[in-house]
C-alpha cells in the first residue's frame, strides 16, 4: 500500500516533467502510438480471419448435402479393395468439347438411340486424331454418354420427392458441364470464353449464402418452367467476355449456336472465396435445368444438391433421403447404392489427401467432421492473411523499437535535467529502487498515453483494412488489453536503462550537480 | 549522539590521491549546536557528508547514536537518512512547479517504519510549516518564495519526520546577512525547543557564532574545537 501511494507523486511529477518537455513527448509518443496501432491491426487481421472461419463454415454449409450420380465409397481394410474411385459423374463430364459443333436442339439427329448399341467401354471421343465434326455428343448420345448413363440415377422427380422430406430446406437438382460462350458485339471481333455449365433450380442462389447477385437477379419460376433462355454468369466470365466496366445485364451471348440472354451477374460475397478463372462457381455460366434438358435432350441430373434445416439434422436428412432414394430406384438389400451422398465435411476429408482408411475411420463422426472442415478452412485463411500479418508485424516491431528508443532518450533527458531532484530525493531517504521506480512509472506513463492513442488510431486502421480491402477484421477488448500491454512492455523495457542509471547516482555528485 | 573515531576519507583523482580527511576524532553530545568552519578544500564538507550517511569514510569509525553505520549498505543509509537525519542545502533544493506543503512531505513518501498515509502526511507538513512560521505560505511554488522562505520551507522538510540529527551545508550561502541571521534564529529555535542535534557548516564567522560550539578544519584535520556561548540566543531579537 505503502508502495502505490509513493507511487502516486511519483506519477505526478512524472506528468509534470512530461508536460513540460511537450514537443520531445510528443514525437516520442508517436512511434509507440505506430507500433501499438499496427499490433492492434495485426490482431484484428487475425481474430477476423478466425472469425470468418466460423462465419464460412455456417455459410458454406454444414447443413448442405450434395447427392450426387453413381456410387462412390472410401477404400477401406476391410471391404478387400474391391471399391473404389467409380468416378463420379461430374468427372466423367469433364469432355474435351474445344471443336463442339454448334447444333439446333430440333435438328435430326442420324444418332439417335446409339447409346442402345454403343458399348459403354468405347467413347467416340477417345481417339485424339479423331476428326470431331460428328454432332454434340450429349445430343447425339443422350443421357448415357453425357455421363448421365448407365451410373446416373438422379431425377427431377427425385428432387421434387427429396423436397418433400421432414428437415430438408432447399434443394437445387444440377446437371454440369463444359461449354463456350461466344459474344459478338456489333462490328467488334468476337469474345470467346470456355467455362463450366450448369443447368441448376433457381433455389440455388438460396443454398449459396456466400453468393451475391452483382447485378440482374436469378431467374424466376416461370422462367425455370418455360425453359427460358436466360443465363446468370459467374462474374469471372462476365469481365472476361464483357470487361470489367460493363454490364451484361440485357447483352445476348452464344452458347451452343443458341441465343441467350444474361439475367444476372453472380460473385462472391465472402473474402475468403474470391472468384477465380477456373474455379467452378464463378468461372461459370448458369441457366434452368430445364433448359439445359431441353436443348441437350437429356433428362437425369448429375447431382442434387439440399441444405437441412439445421445443421444438426444432416445426419437424419442424409438418412431419409438414402431410404427415399433406394425405395424409389428400386435397390434391394442387398445391393449398393447407385447415389452418393456427401456433406461438406466428407467433401473436406475425400479430397484433403487423406488415405482412405482414415478418411473411412474418421466418416460417421459427425463432430471429427466439422472440426477437419474448421481445420481445412483455418489453413486456407491462415495463408491468405499471413502476409497482411507478416507485413504488419513488421511495421510494428520496428516503430515500437524506434518508439522504445525515444523513450529511452526521453527518459535519459529527464534524468540528466533533474539529477539535482534525484540527489536530494536520495538525500531525504529514497533508495535506489525508489528512484528507478519513478523513472520507470514516467517512461510508462509516456508508452502507455503513446499506448493509448495508438488504440485509437489502430482501431481507425482496422476499419479502414476491412473497408478499404474488404478483409474482415475483428477488435476485441482482449486484443485491446494486449495492446496496452506491449505499450506497457516497451516503456519498461526501454526505461529500464535510463532508470537503473539514475538509481546509480551518487547522491553527493547528484546534489552539486548544475 | 556522534562519535567519529580516527576518521579518514580518501578520493581518486586521476592518478592522484587526495586526502580529504586524515584522521579525525571527536564526539558530539545530543543537542549540541555545532559550526563547521574553515577554508575551500579543508575537509568540512567531506565530514559533513559522512556525517550525513550520503558518504563512507574510506577507514574510521562513525557511531551515530551508538551504532557504526560507517559500514552499512546503501538501503540502511537510504534508511538512517530518511528517519534520523535531516538535511538543509545552501541551494535549497526545492522540487519547482511543486508546493511548499508538497516539497515538506517528500521525505515522508519514502520512510520504511509503517505507512504513512496522505491525510497524515499532509498533517505533518503543515505542522512543520508552522515550526518554521509559513503557515500562510504552503500552496506557494518556491519560485513565489523569497530566499528566506525558501530556506525555511526547505528547513521544514528537514524536520517533518522528526530526526534526531540536523545538518545544514552553508545554508545561508546564498542568503543576504538579515535573511541568514532569521534561519539561523529558526535553528536555535528547533535546538531550544526540541533538543535537535545541529550541525551547521559556513564558512562565515559571524554566523558560527550561533552555535554552541565552533569546529575548525584545516587540510583535513580538527585545528581548533571550542565550546562557546551562542553569541545571539533564540531570545535575541533580529537586527536588520
Amino acid at each position: 500500500m505503502n508502495r502505490l501511494r509513493a507511487l502516486h507523486p511519483s506519477i505526478d511529477i512524472g506528468f509534470k516533467a512530461l508536460t513540460r518537455n511537450r514537443l520531445q513527448t510528443g514525437l516520442t509518443m508517436l512511434g509507440i502510438t505506430v507500433g501499438v496501432a499496427t499490433v492492434l491491426a495485426m490482431m484484428a487481421v487475425g481474430a477476423g480471419a478466425q472469425r470468418s472461419i466460423e462465419q464460412q463454415v455456417r455459410a458454406a454449409g454444414l447443413n448442405q448435402l450434395t447427392i450426387k450420380a453413381g456410387n462412390w465409397k472410401p477404400k477401406t481394410e476391410d471391404s478387400g479393395g474391391a471399391v473404389a474411385h467409380q468416378g463420379d459423374a461430374e468427372d466423367t463430364m469433364r469432355l474435351p468439347v474445344e471443336e463442339l459443333m454448334p447444333v439446333l436442339p430440333d435438328a435430326g439427329d442420324p444418332f439417335a438411340g446409339a447409346a442402345d448399341i454403343l458399348p459403354i467401354d468405347f467413347h467416340p471421343e477417345d481417339d485424339p486424331m479423331e476428326k470431331h465434326d460428328h454432332p454434340l455428343a450429349w445430343q447425339r448420345l443422350g443421357d448415357l454418354e453425357a455421363g448421365l448413363g448407365a451410373a446416373t440415377t438422379l431425377s427431377f422427380a427425385d428432387a421434387e420427392a427429396i423436397r418433400q422430406l421432414p428437415g430438408v430446406q432447399y434443394v437445387a437438382g444440377g446437371v454440369h458441364g463444359n461449354a463456350r460462350v461466344h459474344y459478338r458485339p456489333d462490328g467488334a471481333p468476337e469474345k470467346r470464353w470456355f467455362t463450366r455449365m450448369h443447368g441448376t433450380d433457381l433455389h440455388l442462389l438460396d443454398i449459396k449464402r456466400t453468393w451475391t447477385l452483382r447485378s440482374g437477379r436469378f431467374f424466376t419460376e416461370e422462367e425455370q418452367d418455360d425453359k427460358a433462355m436466360v443465363l446468370v454468369l459467374g462474374s469471372v466470365v462476365a469481365e472476361k467476355v464483357f470487361g470489367e466496366k460493363v454490364d451484361p445485364v440485357g447483352k445476348e451471348l452464344m452458347l451452343w449456336n443458341q441465343n441467350f440472354r444474361v439475367i444476372g451477374v453472380v460473385t462472391s460475397a465472402s473474402w475468403v472465396v474470391r472468384p477465380a478463372a477456373g474455379d467452378d462457381e464463378f468461372d461459370a455460366v448458369y441457366m434452368p435445368y430445364t433448359t439445359t434438358h431441353q436443348l441437350l435432350n437429356l433428362t437425369k441430373l448429375n447431382d442434387i444438391t439440399v441444405t437441412a434445416s439445421s445443421t444438426g439434422e444432416v445426419s437424419d436428412v442424409s438418412k431419409r433421403i438414402t431410404e427415399l432414394l433406394r425405395q424409389r430406384h428400386n435397390i434391394t438389400n442387398e445391393k449398393p447404392d447407385d447415389f452418393t451422398i456427401s456433406t461438406q465435411a466428407t467433401r473436406a476429408i475425400t479430397t484433403g489427401g487423406l488415405p482412405p482408411n482414415v478418411a473411412a475411420a474418421i466418416a460417421g463422426n459427425v463432430k471429427e467432421l466439422e472440426r477437419v472442415t474448421l481445420e481445412q478452412l483455418a489453413g486456407t485463411l491462415e495463408r491468405a492473411s499471413g502476409t497482411m500479418r507478416w507485413l504488419l508485424a513488421a511495421v510494428a516491431a520496428v516503430s515500437l523499437l524506434v518508439g522504445g528508443i525515444g523513450i529511452m532518450n526521453i527518459t535519459l533527458l529527464s534524468v540528466t535535467e533533474r539529477t539535482k531532484e534525484i540527489g536530494l530525493r536520495m538525500a531525504v531517504g529514497a533508495r535506489g529502487r525508489d528512484v528507478t521506480r519513478q523513472f520507470l512509472t514516467e517512461a510508462v506513463a509516456i508508452s502507455l498515453a503513446g499506448g493509448a492513442v495508438g488504440v485509437v488510431l489502430g482501431l481507425v486502421a482496422s476499419y479502414l483494412i476491412s473497408s478499404t480491402l474488404r478483409w474482415a477484421t475483428v477488435v476485441s477488448p482482449g486484443s485491446v488489453l494486449i495492446a496496452f500491454g506491449v505499450s506497457a512492455a516497451v516503456g519498461v523495457l526501454f526505461g529500464w536503462y535510463p532508470a537503473r542509471r539514475a538509481a546509480e547516482l551518487d547522491p553527493i555528485d547528484a546534489l552539486r550537480h548544475e | 549522539m556522534i562519535g567519529v573515531r580516527s576518521l579518514e576519507k580518501e578520493y581518486h583523482v586521476g592518478d592522484h590521491v587526495v586526502r580529504a580527511l586524515r584522521g579525525v576524532t571527536l564526539d558530539i553530545a545530543g543537542g549540541e549546536f555545532v559550526t563547521v568552519v574553515g577554508p575551500s578544500g579543508s575537509g568540512k564538507s567531506t565530514f559533513m557528508h559522512i556525517l550525513g550517511c550520503l558518504d563512507r569514510p574510506t577507514r574510521g569509525q562513525y557511531l551515530l547514536g551508538g551504532r557504526d553505520v560507517s559500514t552499512l549498505p546503501h538501503d540502511e543509509l537510504a534508511r538512517v537518512r530518511n528517519e534520523t537525519i535531516g538535511f538543509v542545502f545552501q541551494g535549497f533544493n526545492l522540487l519547482s512547479r511543486t508546493s511548499a506543503l508538497e516539497n515538506v512531505e517528500l521525505p515522508l513518501l519514502y520512510t520504511r517504519k509503517g505507512a504513512v498515509k496522505a491525510a497524515e502526511r499532509r498533517d505533518r507538513a503543515r505542522r512543520a510549516l508552522a515550526a518554521v512560521g509559513l503557515t500562510d505560505r504552503e500552496e506557494h511554488h518556491p519560485n513565489q518564495l523569497s530566499g528566506g522562505q525558501q530556506q525555511r520551507v526547505a528547513i521544514a522538510r528537514a524536520l517533518v519526520n522528526e530526526p534526531s540529527l540536523l545538518l545544514a551545508d552553508e545554508p545561508t550561502g546564498n542568503l543576504d546577512t538579515a535573511t541568514s541571521h532569521e534561519v539561523m534564529e529558526v535553528f536555535a529555535k528547533l535546538r531550544a525547543e526540541r533538543g535537535i542535534t545541529i550541525v551547521v557548516i559556513t564558512h562565515e564567522r559571524d554566523i558560527a557564532a550561533w552555535g554552541t560550539r565552533t569546529i575548525d578544519f584545516k587540510d583535513g584535520v580538527v585545528v581548533s574545537d571550542q565550546q562557546h556561548q551562542p553569541s545571539m540566543g533564540s531570545h535575541t531579537p533580529v537586527s536588520a
